[in-house]
């Protein structure tokens, strides 16, 4: 019986590593021939199989594509509107999130669900209307509106401080409010300091879709100084067709510094995310 | 990268399809906005003297471009010799991945720079909401070629920058080695060439860039002139006309066109796998040998040339259609030049003067291989090989009908010259051989027939 | 049960006059905190779609005159097969959802028992879900070219390039091809949902377990899946309204060519190419009905499936569920004692 376990655990540890080991490889392949071929020269990539290690290890892809795509901007640009979106995404919803769970008020069934609703219109298919109106209120070609309309269509984070509310028991409004706190004092002193996880979730969801935004961004921030580094990437590769070393050379810049910010916060990424899940 | 010239990809749909709305809602007539800031009254192209006039404006002007390969090289150094002419006057140019979809939308908020290429999804009829007249047509079409392509109610809106014929590009040497002789000069003869090319060499012998979409568009372009001889054919006939696309006896028209394309494809004369061509590098193939043949507008030649290490294998043919014993070939305009009317009126004019010295005084024509924009100039290079082809252009529509082909070509969703789709689709068709020729081209002819019906179009032909 | 009542202070003494002052800090608060909310709802979701349902009634274009066509435009995208056609393409993207879910629930399971570099595994996987979609479409051009990645490497195991099949051209496989791109994209962040989820057990319970010398198939089945199954079902009901709006896919990798186009790509080309402006609106409104549909279904389905709780775990599992649909629309109410991470 127990070397039967025995067998069975030995199976089944071997079975779990091929798996993972296996997952791993499908995830990162894509991505380490990309690695491959933005270092070699146009030379060598026409001459060569993509599996192929480039024999000189050379960077001057990724300058090209750095400068002829002026990534620089658009690093600073979306670093811009991650700060702006993300920061006031965070309260706006935070602040509905509260009004809407704690108290009770006429209408207050009616406008969750209102946003309910809102959640199940496909973004893409609103977008034709959306632009008739971001023309009329002068917002096209501006960075704030673009930020607000990515503000305007935030869902999730309101899903998650709502959820994260209803498990904040209401006994701590109440006694502050006995102590005299107003319920501003309640939201801003109490509250809001334990939304952290919750927070740290919509940062993390919020953020991704931020950065990785590019239809939004396509639309309303057309010259070139306003190109986010989605947008940047796309202007770049335009006239380089199928020469694939300068396009993953690109390709890998975009996805560097959003890389390296996974790394340093891998925890709190996965928390974020876990926190996400079980709050629906 | 002249492509989008005749591109309207599927891509970015979305983006241009806002566009239009604007239009729709707020601000309707640009026109009277950006004409009415202060400064200089803006004159008509034809009275700038290049190099004396408007010395001593002062303005930044910016440039939009289709061209993201030589945007930084070749035209930025047009921009320098001009600024040397004229020191105050600073052009930067920038360039725009998807030129057609994204300028369409750039447009209608009027802030998108001073002097652009007027995207071809612009009607006649809207060019004075965004763009300022540069002359009368009466005054210009006998300086400049294909002026009537922009021009509405006699007034001139865009000069095109310069021009291109239609035909074939091919290899020559590729041609030779497979052992042919003559060109060919029916649909059939260019097939059974293709077969012998396939037999006897290693090319490709058509390379179709569908991947690209606007290269299976730009097979549109020869399904006038090129297949008929005639030059109503565009802006008339084709309205008025029952089953425009029907077969005929003497396989000429649209139907030759697309036989063409349908037959190579569904004899396997084409690239292998067209879902991965590639245009940039295809040019560098049919350089050195790899490809054969490509069917693309003359503009495609220079670039082809340039792309490789034997520009003297490049040829370029008419297309093969003979139409009572004769070849044709259309010429018409590329991208023509259009100044934003919402600009201040001192970045018009500066916009206006450099347009005039880039057409007339630059040495775009020739590093382009263009028909040049100026009448009476030399024909380019090119079309040195079209002996015995009659060159000729389409005639501007009669009065009143001017937006009557726009409107059936895209009630119909046939979308000649403006959609790619259609096409892809008759080579996906044919790639499968899920539909015969005979059932597109009807289903074609079906759609037209209705939007001729919907919109009360005299069938008369 | 209402809050503020609640929240209204026992203290002695000048109660009116507090709840009086309360009352009108009350309504500043409410009316503060959701102005901006709902003003940008209004101006970016409401706005837009009551004038997309107004132009599905029209024939029109951007530009110029429209006319009032009545329902035409819904019977047109009944009729065309091109349109309708185009959501069983959706097929494949809805086949994708579930290979996705069932893998980042196989990996999960996996990954909650002890694995040596987790964190590694746990990032290379969850690693593609942080790439843009531009630079997916990219990534994936180059991998499915003719002879490039993927053909390279089938080669290198043996195949010849003459029996690879052309992934984006073969209308056998290229739907398959691209809706295999969501599922690299988007496994990794199921995963570790689904481990999130997982990880809230107690972990006493699997030692528990073990010592009773139950094997992994029972830790799964009656300690693992019981804690996940509201998350799992969300995740299948958002998948639905996912895969029919599919579009980045084909629209960036194929452009809708080769028989790969979605709704919302055809739907582009029609609002564009065609400029049937009213055309499109209706399809984006039946398209909207369809989601509504289909997510109503699948709540009744799983709430008649599942609702027959064997275990208070399960049973508060399934309001969990509810409420997260819900959007916690009865709050505060149903087990406050569910599972709490």
């Amino acid at each position: 019986m127990k070397r039967q376990i025995k067998i069975g655990t030995i199976f089944f540890t071997l079975f779990k590593y091929v798996m993972l080991v296996g997952a791993a490889v499908i995830s990162l392949l894509p991505v380490i021939v990309c690695v491959f071929t933005a270092f070699k020269t146009t030379e060598e990539y026409n001459t060569t199989s993509v599996l192929d290690l480039p024999t000189q290890w050379m960077f001057e892809n990724f300058s090209i594509a750095f400068k002829q795509a002026n990534m620089l901007r658009g690093f600073a640009n979306t670093a811009i509107i991650l700060v702006v979106v993300l920061t006031c995404s965070i309260f706006i919803s935070a602040m509905l999130a509260y009004v809407l769970n704690r108290f009770k008020f006429p209408g207050n069934g009616v406008i969750q669900n209102l946003f309910m609703f809102a959640s199940l219109i496909p973004g893409i298919a609103t977008q034709v209307t959306v632009y008739q109106i971001m023309y009329s209120l002068g917002f096209i070609n501006h960075l704030y509106g673009y930020m607000i309309v990515l503000m305007g269509t935030d869902i999730i984070s309101i899903y998650i401080f709502l959820q994260f509310f209803e498990n904040l028991p209401v006994s701590l409004d109440e006694s502050a409010i006995m102590d005299g706190c107003t319920y501003f004092g309640v939201f801003f002193k109490i509250l809001f300091p334990l939304l952290k996880p919750a927070i740290v979730t919509s940062l993390v969801l919020k953020g991704v879709s931020v950065y990785n935004e590019y239809y939004m961004s396509n639309l309303y921030l057309q010259t070139k100084e306003l190109r986010t580094i989605s947008t940047a990437l796309y202007a770049f590769t335009g006239p380089y067709g199928n020469q694939y070393n300068y396009i993953c050379a690109g390709v890998l810049i975009t996805i560097i510094p959003i890389f390296i910010l996974f790394l340093i916060f891998q925890k709190q990424v996965y928390g974020g995310m876990a926190a996400g899940a079980v709050k629906g | 990268m002249k492509k989008q010239t005749l591109k309207r990809g599927v891509s970015m749909a979305l983006a241009s399809a806002m566009v239009f709305s604007l239009t729709a809602c707020g601000n309707g007539g640009g026109g009277d906005k950006g004409s009415s800031s202060s400064g200089e009254a803006i004159p008509t192209i034809d009275q700038i003297t290049v190099g004396e006039d408007y010395q001593d404006i002062k303005a930044s002007i910016k440039v939009l471009t289709n061209r993201t390969d030589i945007v930084d090289t070749v035209y930025a150094g047009y921009a320098d010799q001009f600024m040397e002419l004229y020191p105050n006057i600073k052009v930067e140019y920038e360039a725009v991945t998807d030129y057609e979809e994204s300028l369409t939308l750039r447009l209608t908020t009027g802030d998108w720079g001073d002097l652009c290429f007027i995207p071809t999804g612009v009607d006649k009829s809207e060019l004075s909401d965004y763009f300022t007249p540069l002359g009368d047509y009466d005054t210009l079409d006998p300086v400049y070629n294909f002026v009537s392509e922009k021009t509405y109610d006699g007034t001139v809106y865009g000069i095109a920058n310069g021009g291109t014929a239609n035909g074939v590009v091919y290899n020559k040497k590729v041609w030779a080695d497979a052992g042919i002789t003559e060109l060919p000069k029916t649909p059939d003869e260019f097939l059974d060439d293709l077969q012998i090319i396939k037999d006897n060499t290693d090319a490709i012998p058509l390379y179709t860039n569908f991947s690209a979409g606007w290269p299976m568009g730009a097979w549109d372009a020869y399904i006038g002139i090129a297949a008929t001889g005639n030059p109503d054919f565009m802006n008339h006939d084709i309205v008025h006309m029952k089953d425009p696309f029907a077969k005929r006896d003497d396989m000429t028209g649209p139907y030759a066109v697309y036989y063409t394309c349908y037959e190579s494809v569904a004899r396997k004369l084409v690239e292998e796998d067209p879902a991965s061509s590639d245009w940039e590098s295809s040019k560098a193939r049919i350089n050195n040998g790899e490809i054969a043949t490509m069917v693309l507008g003359s503009w495609a030649v220079q670039q082809c040339k340039d792309a490789g290490d034997t520009p003297e294998d490049v040829g370029y043919m008419p297309f093969p259609i003979t139409v009572d014993g004769k070849q044709y070939a259309g010429a018409g305009g590329n991208y023509s030049f259009g100044i934003n009317n919402q600009s201040s009126s001192d970045n018009q004019i500066a916009a206006m003067v450099y347009l005039k010295w880039l057409i007339e005084d630059s040495s775009i024509y020739e590093d382009e291989g263009s028909i040049p924009a100026l009448k009476g100039e030399d024909l380019p290079d090119a079309l040195a090989d079209f002996e015995g082809v009659e060159l000729l252009s389409d005639n501007p529509p009669v009065k009143g009908e001017e937006t009557l082909f726009n409107d059936v070509n895209n009630q119909s969703e046939v979308g000649i010259n403006n959609d790619d789709y259609p096409n892809c689709y008759l080579l996906e068709c044919a790639l499968y051989g899920s539909k015969t020729l005979d059932e597109v081209i009807d289903e074609w002819n079906a759609q037209w027939s209705a939007a001729q019906e919907a919109l009360g179009v005299d069938v008369n032909m | 049960m209402s809050k503020q009542e609640a929240a209204v202070p026992k203290k002695k003494g000048g109660l009116t006059g507090l709840m009086k002052r309360r009352e009108g800090q009350r309504i500043l608060v409410i009316v503060l905190f959701m102005f901006i909310p709902l003003l940008l709802l209004v101006v970016f979701t409401y706005v837009p779609f009551i004038k997309m349902v107004q132009f599905s009634f029209y024939d029109m274009k951007y530009i110029g005159e429209r006319t009032f066509v009545g329902l035409k435009n819904y019977i047109d995208v009944f009729q065309r097969d091109d349109i309708f056609g185009s959501l069983f393409v959706s097929l494949y993207y809805m086949g994708g959802a579930v290979v996705q879910l069932a893998l980042a629930l196989f990996f999960a399971s996996l990954m909650v028992f002890k694995v040596k570099g987790a964190s590694f595994f746990k990032g290379a996987m969850f690693f593609p879900y942080l790439i843009c979609g531009i630079a997916v479409g990219f990534i994936f051009k180059f991998f499915y070219a003719r002879g490039f990645v993927l053909d390279s490497l089938l080669q290198l195991l043996g195949m010849d390039l003459e029996d690879i099949p052309m992934w984006l051209q073969d209308q056998k496989i290229n739907n398959i091809a691209l809706a295999a791109t969501s599922v690299w994209r988007y496994t990794g962040q199921n995963m570790i949902l689904f481990l999130g989820a997982m990880m809230s057990v107690d972990s006493d319970l699997y030692e528990a377990a073990s010592l009773d010398g139950a094997n992994k198939w029972h830790q799964f089945r009656y300690i693992i899946l019981p804690s996940i199954k509201s998350i799992v079902v969300l995740n299948l009901i958002l998948s639905i309204s996912g895969s029919l709006s599919a579009f980045e896919p084909p629209y960036v990798i194929t452009n809708g060519t080769m028989g790969t186009g979605t709704y919302f790509v055809i739907m582009n080309r029609i609002a564009h190419e065609n400029q049937k402006v009213g055309l499109a609106c209706a399809m984006a409104i039946v398209l909207l009905a369809i989601i509504i549909i289909c997510t109503v279904a699948q709540k009744l389905f799983f709430k008649y499936a599942f609702d027959d709780g064997t275990s208070d775990e399960s049973k508060a599992a399934v309001r969990k569920r509810k409420r997260a649909e819900k959007a916690a629309k009865k709050m505060a109410q149903n087990g406050k004692g569910g599972q709490t991470a």
